[in-house]
């Protein structure tokens, strides 16, 4: 009786969660795909706010932090964290300029394989190419609020670090609005990002450190 | 006489070499403590988040040191980068130590032992105190882990306890300095090593 219940529970529970997240039809990712590149192509820069939880499953409360995000096509992205602490990254030509509080550091990614994949996907991304990259296997779903792609990597030197990361769309503009990385030991990292301004002028000079 | 010049010059480099700088300055007193307590992460109710920055060699890390009291003598420590992805997961235990996640690069044993007996320090409860010493303004309790000694300096007027000096016998090994405390909580911490350049330093996350 009790494994009937329980039984019932767990069909319950899946029924909700396929009522929220469909797997989308062939046609429907092909036009999502499309709607996405068409919205990437025409995006020359992004300026957003980001909030970031971090979640661990023994604390009582994400660890928040929140700050501004930068980018300009094809491949300069700036992540600045204001709150509680500052600290910013610039991804620039194989290198990433790290301003810590004040402390500047440069570390050449050219020799990490891992951050590579990160950034070629950042920058895929931005390009509207992030579905092509041959290193993930991605699947498509559907709610009312949302449509979301999700990501699973196939090198298992990433999937050692990333079981997957999500990315969430409005359905009105094809913009993402959160990034979910979950980690092999389900542990995750969210991403919201609000008041996006699309292809307003960024000098330059936003991307040194 | 040259043999009393001899046995003085040997005697001051023996003693000179033997004596710990740590206890400097300090009177050896009579002590009733029998335990000495560091309460700067012994809250389970409290999620204790810092941000940190790591010098090492001159190069420079940051990331969020996450400690958490899971259990009566569990404590959880994870460091992860900015951006929240995991540099390393221990779990302490009373004297058991796991290693649940580490990344590769820093998947080595001597990285993976300093990080082990540098949290370890931190996160300990109690000792059993040894020796008391004091000064004007400080109480000092000598306690023994291992091969090694740690120090406990509390201020006298607050009681609350402001650094731990590791030593072996001779030579200080690693400090931990507590600063800016309010309510059993250190907002500001540094870790430094003495006999390798490493350095970390914590600075809790406000509301």
């Amino acid at each position: 009786m009790r494994n009937y219940f329980l039984l019932l529970f767990l069909v319950f529970i899946g029924s909700s969660i396929q009522a929220q997240d469909a797997v989308m039809h062939a046609s429907e990712t092909a036009t999502f795909k499309e709607k996405v590149i068409t919205s990437a192509k025409a995006t020359q820069t992004i300026k957003s706010d980001f909030v970031q939880y971090k979640h661990l499953d023994f604390l009582s409360e994400d660890v928040k932090t929140s700050g501004k995000m930068v980018v300009k096509a094809p491949n300069l992205v700036k992540w600045e964290y204001t709150n509680p602490y500052q600290y910013s990254v610039i991804f620039k030509e194989d290198k990433l300029l790290i301003n810590d509080g004040g402390t500047k550091s440069k570390v050449d990614i050219g020799n990490s394989e891992l951050f590579k994949k990160l950034n070629q996907l950042i920058v895929n991304s931005v390009k509207g190419n992030m579905f092509n990259d041959a290193d993930f296997t991605v699947s498509f779903y559907k709610s009312s609020k949302y449509n979301k792609a999700v990501f699973v990597p196939k090198d298992p030197k990433i999937a050692k670090y990333i079981a997957s990361f999500e990315l969430l769309f409005n359905k009105d503009d094809a913009q993402v609005y959160e990034v979910k990385m979950v980690e092999p030991s389900q542990d995750f990292t969210r991403i919201i990002f609000t008041n996006r301004i699309l292809n307003s002028t960024i000098n330059d000079s936003v991307f040194n450190n | 006489m040259i043999r009393f010049l001899i046995i003085s010059a040997l005697s001051i480099v023996f003693l000179t070499s033997c004596a710990l700088k740590t206890t400097e300055g300090l009177r050896q007193v009579d002590f009733i403590k029998v335990e000495v307590e560091n309460p700067y992460f012994s809250n389970p109710e409290i999620d204790y988040v810092y941000k940190a920055k790591i010098e090492v060699y001159n190069k420079n890390f940051g990331g969020i040191l996450i400690i958490k009291k899971t259990g009566i003598k569990t404590h959880r420590v994870v460091f992860t980068t900015e951006f929240g992805s995991k540099l390393f997961d221990f779990k302490f235990e009373g004297d058991d130590f796991t290693k649940n996640f580490v990344v590769e690069d820093l998947d080595r044993k001597f990285i993976i032992n300093i990080l082990r007996d540098d949290f370890k320090l931190l996160i300990n409860e109690k000792a059993n105190v040894l020796m008391a010493y004091e000064s004007d303004n400080q109480s000092v309790f000598k306690t023994k882990s291992d091969k090694r000694y740690n120090f406990y300096f509390l201020d006298k007027e607050t009681e609350k306890l402001s650094k731990i000096v590791n030593t072996s016998k001779t030579k200080e090994k690693v400090e931990i300095a507590y600063t800016a405390i309010e309510e059993n909580i250190a907002d500001i911490i540094s870790i430094k090593h003495n006999n390798i350049k490493l350095r970390i330093d914590l600075e809790k996350f406000k509301k």
